[in-house]
């Protein structure tokens, strides 16, 4: 019987209107204790309005073998927004 | 912050109360602190380890009530005692044990710091529902986390049983000490300031007795409610100075560096 917790990613966020960021990983029995050890990890420190796990098994990733799949083969700077300034913050203070 | 003491004889059981209060947070924080570096899984370790440090800093805000009704700093109290001066009960000297002791031990104390501070909420001695009210919000976040542990451990697998169920049986004697009566308590009682360790027991046990069965662990208890008795011994005394061998290595090894050199500023 496999006894090692699973891993749950967390989000974090600071204030709500802010976007939740993820800040790493715990490894808990169930989401319920994940929330609250990434209580005790991420939100002791940094000011925290809301948390989100998910279990990492849960999440659908790229494969970083399949270099195509964000290959540009062809010039596209023209895609690049270089001739005005985009804010540092989408979210302003 | 209003001091005025509910009844001028209810003075010296009220510091008593504080003290008891604070030594409990004081010597259970250090003994949660032993798990840095130790705990079985890196989530845990700084679990406790944050815990330890809610622990001591709730230890501080009674201490800082208590040097506000006597002068006495809390550095003081909690540096220049000798153990026979402390008020803890013995439930929380005892090592740290393995896990599921260490787990059964914060569930059944942070469900009697839950009915303590409730029961003070409409407290006669104003400033204690106050200041209760405050640790509240932390309290029940511990409670959450030790009472979640002993769900998932209580009848995960038949290992986990056994070492919670060999932890209950440990714990529960040492644990009743934490209601025993304290110096003068009929004061407090008559004064309203609290409504009593007897009390606060009964409402302990009405909570306790059940969640432990439900996770298939159990107390050394009969009935339930209002008809529940205890089947076991009491293991108390530290109220009064009566505290066992382990305290006083543990209050050594806290005050070493303050012997050392005394009244430092941290």
């Amino acid at each position: 019987m496999d006894t090692q917790w699973e891993t749950y990613e967390v989000f974090h966020q600071s204030r709500r209107g802010e976007p939740h960021s993820y800040v790493g990983s715990v490894h808990a029995p169930d989401p319920h204790m994940a929330l609250q050890l990434a209580r005790d990890q991420f939100a002791r420190r940094l000011q925290c309005v809301s948390l989100w796990v998910v279990r990492s098994g849960d999440i659908t990733a790229t494969d970083y073998q399949d270099d195509d799949f964000f290959a540009r083969v062809t010039d596209k700077s023209y895609r690049d927004p270089k001739a005005f300034d985009a804010p540092d913050k989408l979210h302003p203070e | 912050m209003n001091l005025s003491l509910p009844s001028h004889n209810s003075r010296g059981a009220l510091l008593n109360l504080l003290l008891a209060l604070a030594d409990d947070e004081l010597v259970l924080g250090h003994r949660d602190s032993e798990w840095t570096g130790h705990a079985p899984i890196l989530e845990e370790d700084i679990a406790f380890s944050n815990i330890a440090q809610d622990e001591i800093g709730h230890s501080l805000v009674w201490l800082t009530l208590y040097e506000q009704l006597t002068g006495r700093t809390p550095d003081a109290m909690g540096f220049e005692r000798k153990p026979e001066e402390f008020m803890c009960c013995r439930f929380v000297e005892y090592p740290k044990g393995d896990f599921a002791y260490t787990v059964v031990r914060q569930y059944l104390f942070d469900l009697a710091e839950k009915v303590r501070l409730e029961s003070f909420l409409d407290s006669s001695f104003e400033v204690l529902g106050e200041t209760a009210q405050k640790l509240l919000r932390e309290e029940s976040y511990h409670l959450l986390h030790a009472s979640g542990l002993v769900e998932r451990l209580g009848d995960a697998t038949e290992e986990s049983h056994r070492r919670m169920q060999a932890a209950v049986d440990v714990a529960f004697p040492q644990s009743l000490g934490m209601f025993e009566e304290l110096e003068g308590e009929q004061e407090l009682i008559d004064a309203g300031v609290f409504p009593g360790n007897k009390a606060l027991l009964s409402g302990w046990l009405k909570q306790a007795v059940p969640f432990l069965r439900k996770v298939s662990l159990t107390p050394p208890v009969k009935g339930e409610n209002e008809s529940c008795t205890v089947l076991c011994p009491v293991d108390d005394g530290g109220r009064n100075g009566r505290h066992t061998e382990h305290l006083k290595g543990l209050i050594d090894d806290m005050q070493k560096v303050y012997r050392l050199a005394p009244g430092p500023n941290w």
